[in-house]
């Protein structure tokens, strides 16, 4: 099949772009220094830490903020200039507070659950390009590995209302296992799209895929179509409203993390808003270009403007658009009832998902771009 | 709207009475298609709302207390603290610029200068207060006590204690309204913080004796002064229900800048 | 129609069933007294196979103080702030009904003026209430950005009772013969401002909420309660009237002024929870309606016919009055001796302690996230249940 490899290939031979990742670098200066290579593999991990404590602290007040405006309030304003140091505050009392374990609970898996939940958007920041020269590792199988362990995250919310021995928890957690297994799903046959479009798994690979145009746009419906399934099915994923039923504060109290308390609980608070960034950032990257500015066809000229923006602030200002149009989401729809949020995904998304995916092997297939590829 | 919602106006008789009703009817469910399409419309139509107002910082709402204290407007009729009414409006407007020349020419600030004042002018605190007790009558559930004592110079009643719970308060008003006299005023007074609860039980006249215009009526301004004594805010009955907690130091009270003369016996009487 | 309320200590104690098919047991969970769908203090114990509801128990009892008891020792005016702790969102309408209660007894006239202002008044307090139980529903139902809409409608009315009353919640503004304060000049300005800002903000509901298809396809035929078994449970106010029972007190007994004015009682179809919602959103409606006749022509006179001091004894025997609150019919019964000034008995009939157990009747066989809609769309306020 000559159409496996088209894009992907031919926009990596073709492009003035020359990503490296960290990875990479490590793998490349091996031979000459071992101390580059793990100052390169301290640096990855140091990376990863120092962004997953500041997304943590900056997406919880970004949310308050937002959410504070949307029903017109101020949000945070008394800890620090504007609020901003309300995060570390609040950080700082739940690192104080009493780890309290129910007596009946399942202790070792109730001290696991928080630390699981929030494993899997750590691995999973390790894969987004932020940048040409910002990614600690670039997966021939991307898309296929994201996929996988994604799906790892529903184990810690299920292990979670398991073993606090409480019966909320328990209905949450069940709550969440049946709706992140199903929209997982969805999201995934959204993710196709893109891998049938781009011709690759590796996310590098799909972002310079995109050096002609986003496949949101340039797929036809099809892009469109995947990344609104996309954007619906991870939210879903995320457990937040209109599709938070685990947590649900006004029925479950909260759902699978109700017994948790103190730095355990801020994991979970934690793990969900990595999570938001992980998805948005996907999203981002597969359906809107991830670092590649914003290019149209042949428009020289154009695309060199675009190009004096640095591909790390086109890939933020993405994301932030992603999340917060989430965050939008949540501070305006009601919650679905489970059989609700059941029905829309095995009778709507799914079945909408296959035809996408259909519609977009066609337009593989015939090539129907809007402009011709760069061959 | 997915559903069309038809609210249609009609008589129906009810109860032996032909009563004006609007009943609320739903349409049939419309088609697959049109069903999905006024669906993510009413979705957007939410969307942009909210976008809306998070795009007005004018309609943002939020009161910033107490940094907006200087600023904050509670009406006239706001129902806060109980005090008296001290209507002797000179003599306060005499103290208040006294103690603002004092502050300065002490060069600090008002309520500094306040404590500094030894002998004061004890006018601006008579009142309209006869002692009648009919605030005591009037309050549901029991947060006044009117204490009298034999006037030595009239030999009347007259009010010696007015002590009011703030504890048990439930602001109803119904003292000010039973006031014949027109004697106390809810005020606009609400942050009422403090430690100990037996700080909650308030004397709210600062003089004991009669009534400002008995006063007025006496020429000799040393038989005027024999007419009243002082009393410190802080002079309740057994505060807590009657259990004095026994371990409990003495209540410290508040320097009030009204007084340098720290009621003893009720101090006593706490402990 | 008889509805079979099972006592809490059977439900406990009943055996669980359990199907053996599956080996899956049914069990029983709190809901409440600390729950966010208690909505202060409600304890429901609810048996649930899986997500569905079996059957539920309402425990009230938790904010019980016993207002009744302390109002027999209480004179007719000190009776009334303690309506205000009942249902205090209701609170000026809960003094109308003592206050009217005694008024026929003790063959106390009133003006037309007064009446006119106690029935604005009350028609403001109904905007703030419905205002205020929208954002709840909202919030249960997870739009928690509906609560706050709900809750800055609630505090601009609560200006205008700041500023004509001196309070917000706890009024205790409508007394026997007249009223606490006069209105001000500037109050029938003030609320024709008002009135239109009020109306753009129920539009804003039917957008934000009404106009969602989520949240329509969670109240829409969920919770089915029929006009015949409403009545039998004695239901009042929009729970009963969204059962298509035209019961509104305002139209079939009218007192006040509302006997002037002209205004619909709003009824439902079918009786479920999207019913019930709408039945309030156009109360609200109604609500402007009835203001913007009466705020024109506000009569001269004084605002009480009484003195405070003036002694009120009723006569001997049973005196009952109600008034319809925001949540249904508020009764007030006073026993007196026709001696002393304060009543021998006195019970509150209050509308939501009916209501509330309209949701044993129609909640078995829904979802807890049913449960949740039905109940807050009965609108419930707890002190009022346990008084």
């Amino acid at each position: 099949m000559q159409f496996v490899h088209t894009i992907a290939a031919a926009a990596a031979t073709n492009s003035t772009w020359a990503p490296q990742t960290l990875a990479q670098r490590a793998a490349d200066s091996a031979p000459h220094s071992l101390w580059l290579t793990a100052g390169y593999f301290l640096l990855a991990v140091v990376g990863v830490a120092a962004l997953l404590s500041f997304l943590g602290m900056a997406l919880i007040y970004i949310e308050r903020k937002i959410a504070a405006h949307f029903q017109c309030r101020l949000g945070p304003t008394r800890v620090g200039p504007f609020g901003l140091f309300q995060t570390l505050a609040d950080t700082l009392k739940l690192v104080f507070k009493e780890d309290f374990v129910p007596p009946k609970a399942d202790r070792s898996l109730h001290m696991l659950a928080p630390f699981l939940a929030l494993l899997v958007p750590v691995v999973l920041l390790a894969l987004i390009p932020y940048s040409p020269n910002v990614q600690v590792a670039d997966l021939n199988i991307g898309i296929l590995f994201i996929t996988a362990i994604g799906g790892f995250g529903v184990m810690g919310i299920l292990i979670a209302g398991w073993s606090s021995n409480n019966k909320w928890s328990m209905i949450g957690a069940m709550r969440a296992g049946a709706q992140i297994i199903s929209y997982e799903l969805s999201a995934t046959l959204a993710l196709l799209v893109v891998v049938l479009f781009s011709g690759t798994m590796s996310l590098t690979g799909i972002v310079l895929s995109q050096q002609d145009g986003w496949w949101i746009w340039r797929g036809h419906a099809a892009g469109f179509v995947a990344f609104l399934i996309y954007v619906v099915a991870s939210t879903a994923e995320l457990n937040r409203t209109p599709f938070d039923i685990p947590e649900g504060e006004s029925e479950l109290t909260a759902g699978f993390h109700t017994e948790y308390s103190g730095l355990r609980f801020a994991f979970f608070f934690l793990a969900e808003f990595i999570n938001m960034f992980t998805v948005s950032a996907l999203t981002a990257t597969l359906f809107l270009g991830g670092w590649m500015p914003f290019h149209v066809g042949d428009w020289a000229g154009f695309n060199a403007a675009m190009d004096t923006i640095p591909p790390g602030i086109w890939f933020l200002t993405k994301t932030s658009m992603v999340i917060f149009v989430i965050m939008w989401f949540r501070w305006t729809f009601p919650r679905l009832r489970v059989d609700q949020l059941m029905h829309l995904e095995w009778k709507v998304l799914l079945p909408l998902g296959f035809a996408n995916l259909f519609v977009a092997a066609v337009v593989v297939l015939t090539e129907l771009y809007p402009y011709p590829l760069a061959k | 709207m997915i559903h069309a919602i038809k609210v249609a106006q009609e008589e129906r008789l009810f109860a032996g009475k032909s009563v004006s009703v609007a009943v609320i009817t739903r349409g049939r469910p419309p088609g697959y298609l049109r069903v999905a399409f006024s669906a993510v419309a009413g979705l957007l139509r939410g969307l942009w709302l909210t976008l809306g107002y998070f795009w007005s910082p004018e309609a943002i709402v939020t009161r910033q207390y107490p940094e907006n204290r200087a600023t904050l407007q509670l009406t006239e009729r706001f129902r806060g603290n109980l005090r008296f009414k001290f209507p002797n409006e000179k003599a306060q407007e005499d103290h208040a610029a006294f103690i603002e020349q004092l502050a300065h020419e002490t060069q600090t600030h008002a309520h500094v200068a306040a404590d500094l004042v030894r002998e004061e002018n004890e006018t601006r605190w008579y009142h309209n207060c006869t002692g009648c007790g009919k605030c005591q009558e009037a309050c549901p559930n029991a947060s006044i006590k009117v204490f009298t004592r034999q006037g030595e110079i009239l030999e009347d009643r007259e009010v010696d204690r007015f002590v009011w719970r703030l504890d048990s308060c439930m602001f109803c008003n119904a003292c000010v309204q039973a006031c014949p006299w027109d004697a106390i005023e809810m005020t606009g007074g609400f942050e009422n913080a403090v430690y100990d609860r037996r700080l909650l039980v308030y004397n709210l006249n600062r003089l004991a004796g009669p009534r400002i215009n008995y006063i007025e009526e006496e020429e000799n301004p040393e038989v005027r002064k024999r007419m009243v004594e002082r009393r410190d805010r802080y002079g309740g009955q057994v505060p807590l229900n009657g259990f004095a907690l026994p371990n409990l130091p003495p209540v410290p009270m508040p320097a009030d800048s009204d007084s340098r003369a720290v009621d003893t016996d009720a101090q006593a009487r706490l402990t | 129609m008889t509805v079979h309320v099972r006592t809490l200590d059977e439900l406990l104690h009943a055996p669980l069933e359990a199907d053996s098919e599956l080996t899956t047991q049914e069990y029983l969970v709190n809901m409440g007294p600390q729950h966010p769908i208690a909505h202060g203090s409600l304890r429901v114990v609810v048996r649930l196979d899986g997500e569905t509801v079996k059957e539920v128990i309402p425990v009230p009892g938790y904010v019980h103080r016993g207002v009744e008891k302390m109002c027999e020792h209480l004179n007719y005016r000190q009776v009334i702030p303690y309506t205000d702790r009942l249902d205090y969102l209701s609170a000026i309408m809960n003094n109308w009904a003592v206050a009217k209660t005694v008024e026929t007894a003790a063959g106390i006239e009133t003006s037309d003026r007064i009446e006119v202002i106690r029935t604005i008044m009350a028609e403001l307090q109904r905007l703030q209430s419905h205002a205020l139980w929208w954002g709840v529903t909202g919030m249960d139902l997870g739009a928690y950005t509906a609560f706050l809409y709900g809750f800055r409608e609630r505090e601009i009315i609560g200006e205008i009772f700041e500023e004509t009353i001196g309070a917000r919640l706890t009024m205790n503004y409508i007394q026997p013969g007249g009223l606490m304060y006069d209105i001000k000049p500037d109050f029938a300005a003030k609320v024709k401002k008002l009135l239109p800002y009020l109306q753009d903000c129920v539009e804003q509901y039917e957008t934000l909420l009404s106009g969602n298809v989520i949240f329509q396809e969670r109240l829409r035929n969920v919770g089915i309660v029929d006009g015949a078994r409403a009545v039998a449970l004695g239901c009042t106010g929009p729970v009963v009237r969204a059962s298509g029972v035209p019961l509104d007190l305002r139209a079939t007994e009218p007192y006040g002024a509302y006997g002037k004015v002209q205004f619909n009682v709003v009824v439902g179809s079918i009786g479920d929870c999207w019913d019930r919602y709408y039945v309030r959103l156009e109360e609200m409606r109604e609500s402007i309606r009835i203001i913007q006749q009466l705020i024109d022509g506000i009569p001269e006179g004084p605002y009480s016919t009484i003195r405070y001091n003036v002694e009120l004894t009723l006569p001997e025997g049973i005196h009952y009055g109600q008034v319809e609150t925001a949540r249904g019919a508020f009764g007030v019964l006073i026993a007196s001796d026709g001696k002393q000034e304060i009543p021998y008995r006195l019970h509150f009939r209050s509308p939501n302690f009916n209501n509330l157990w309209v949701v044993t009747a129609i909640s078995p066989g829904w979802r807890i996230a049913d449960f949740i809609s039905i109940q807050s769309s009965l609108d419930l306020v707890i002190p009022d249940i346990d008084r």
